[in-house]
């Protein structure tokens, strides 16, 4: 049955990561706005492989280019590619301690950025400040907390 | 597979005016969800406002009174000068401006994305608005609007790194362009000669070239000039007139005057 998966809880935690983008952050500060989206995603890819994938991925990066107003698919490509990273190694990652998960997740996050920087050259929209790395930076902060949230979430509603 | 298929087609197809219809409805539906998450904090403003004092609000009263009276005042000379100026133009044969018309809308977000400058506005294609059309701020210009929804719409800033529009300088005449440098509070002019005659402070006006911004709108102020001998151009950066960042409300053009040209190109 679905409804025992509760798969529901995956895709709504995902939509609350979606709706932080909205909240409003003054011009100066939105590049230090942690990207709980993605963070979201490698959890999800993280502990249910098997549920949550590329397309989930994909789905992520489009609704992320929808509330930016960007060309769809600039964001995707990166976050897929992070995805399958993650699906190749999970089990090694999912022995590491939060440290090492954090730095695991930076890499991803750069990774990501960095494709969706190549993107955005190709397509001739403007590319990210360098100040945005600094939001990796706490993006890869947010990874902890944002780790035991869905973790407790997960447990809770026992999404599997 | 799917997914990169997915990808491949949206490349493709990124001109698709379904693809562009979708993106104008998502343009409406992430206002209404940013509008449902700040109901709480706008509820919370509202109460705060109603709650005003009285003597808060007669100063405000006066206040307004006061600035409606110099308004007003400069009003009948610019009606005076406007028939004058139409005489002139009778007189040169030359197309009659016809005044602009102007929508107020209430910007209601900005972009989360921190490469580009682009606003959200409440106002969208059943108000008028249609893509291309110049935004203006109190104090001049702030950007144009690059995607409609049905009730909102997207307005780029004129600061956006990809954003450019041709200017004027108000004392000489001099045309320039006026490139965004992603940077709020700069402009940067490029391509002007070191010999050129261009000075700190400055008023750059929108030049109505291009066909896109009506002629004489203030867009910019000269804030230095930079001319190093050996370089064959000029450094010249401009801050903008209105505050990009600050203010609420803004006011879009839906139909410019007579003597500007229609929009031919895409931003």
């Amino acid at each position: 049955m679905n409804k025992a998966h509760a798969r529901w809880v995956i895709y709504l935690t995902l939509g609350f990561a979606l709706v932080w983008m909205l909240l409003p952050f003054s011009i100066e500060w939105r590049s230090l706005r942690p990207d709980i989206a993605s963070l979201a995603l490698f959890y999800w890819v993280l502990a249910l492989p098997h549920r949550v994938g590329i397309t989930t991925a994909f789905a992520v990066g489009i609704a992320q280019d929808l509330i930016e107003g960007a060309p769809l698919g600039l964001s995707s490509p990166g976050l897929m590619l992070a995805t399958l990273l993650l699906l190749l190694s999970y089990q090694r990652i999912r022995q590491y301690d939060l440290l090492q998960q954090s730095l695991v997740v930076l890499v991803l996050l750069l990774l990501s950025a960095g494709i969706e920087q190549w993107l955005r050259n190709g397509v001739n929209v403007p590319v990210m400040p360098l100040e945005a790395l600094v939001g990796l930076l706490c993006s890869t902060m947010c990874w902890i907390p944002v780790r035991a949230i869905l973790r407790q979430s997960r447990r809770y509603y026992e999404v599997y | 597979m799917l997914s990169v298929l997915c990808l491949v087609s949206l490349f493709l197809l990124r001109d698709h005016p379904r693809l562009l219809a979708f993106q104008r409805g998502a343009t409406d539906a992430v206002a209404v969800t940013a509008e449902i998450i700040l109901a709480p904090v706008d509820g919370w403003n509202r109460l705060v406002q109603s709650f005003q004092s009285r003597a808060a609000l007669q100063d405000e009263v006066f206040r307004l009174q006061q600035e409606n009276r110099v308004l007003k005042g400069q009003t009948q000379r610019l009606v005076s000068l406007l028939s004058e100026n139409a005489r002139y133009k009778a007189l040169l044969n030359s197309a009659r401006d016809i005044e602009d018309e102007l929508v107020a809308a209430q910007i209601t977000s900005v972009s989360p994305d921190p490469a580009r400058h682009m606003v959200m506005l409440d106002k969208g294609s059943i108000d008028g608005l249609r893509e291309g059309q110049p935004v203006l701020g109190a104090e001049g210009l702030m950007g144009q609007i690059v995607m409609v929804g049905q009730h909102n719409s997207r307005a780029v800033l004129i600061t956006d790194s990809a954003h450019a529009l041709p200017v004027q300088v108000n004392r000489s005449g001099l045309r320039a362009i006026a490139e965004g440098s992603g940077r709020i509070d700069q402009l940067v002019i490029r391509h002007l000669a070191a010999t050129t005659d261009i000075r700190v402070g400055d008023l750059l006006v929108t030049s109505g070239l291009g066909g896109r911004f009506p002629h004489g709108y203030p867009v910019a102020r000269v804030t230095d000039v930079t001319i190093s001998p050996g370089d064959a151009f000029a450094v010249v950066n401009a801050a903008p007139s209105s505050a990009l960042d600050r203010g609420r409300f803004v006011l879009v053009v839906v139909r410019e005057s007579a003597d500007s040209i229609q929009p031919g190109s895409q931003l």
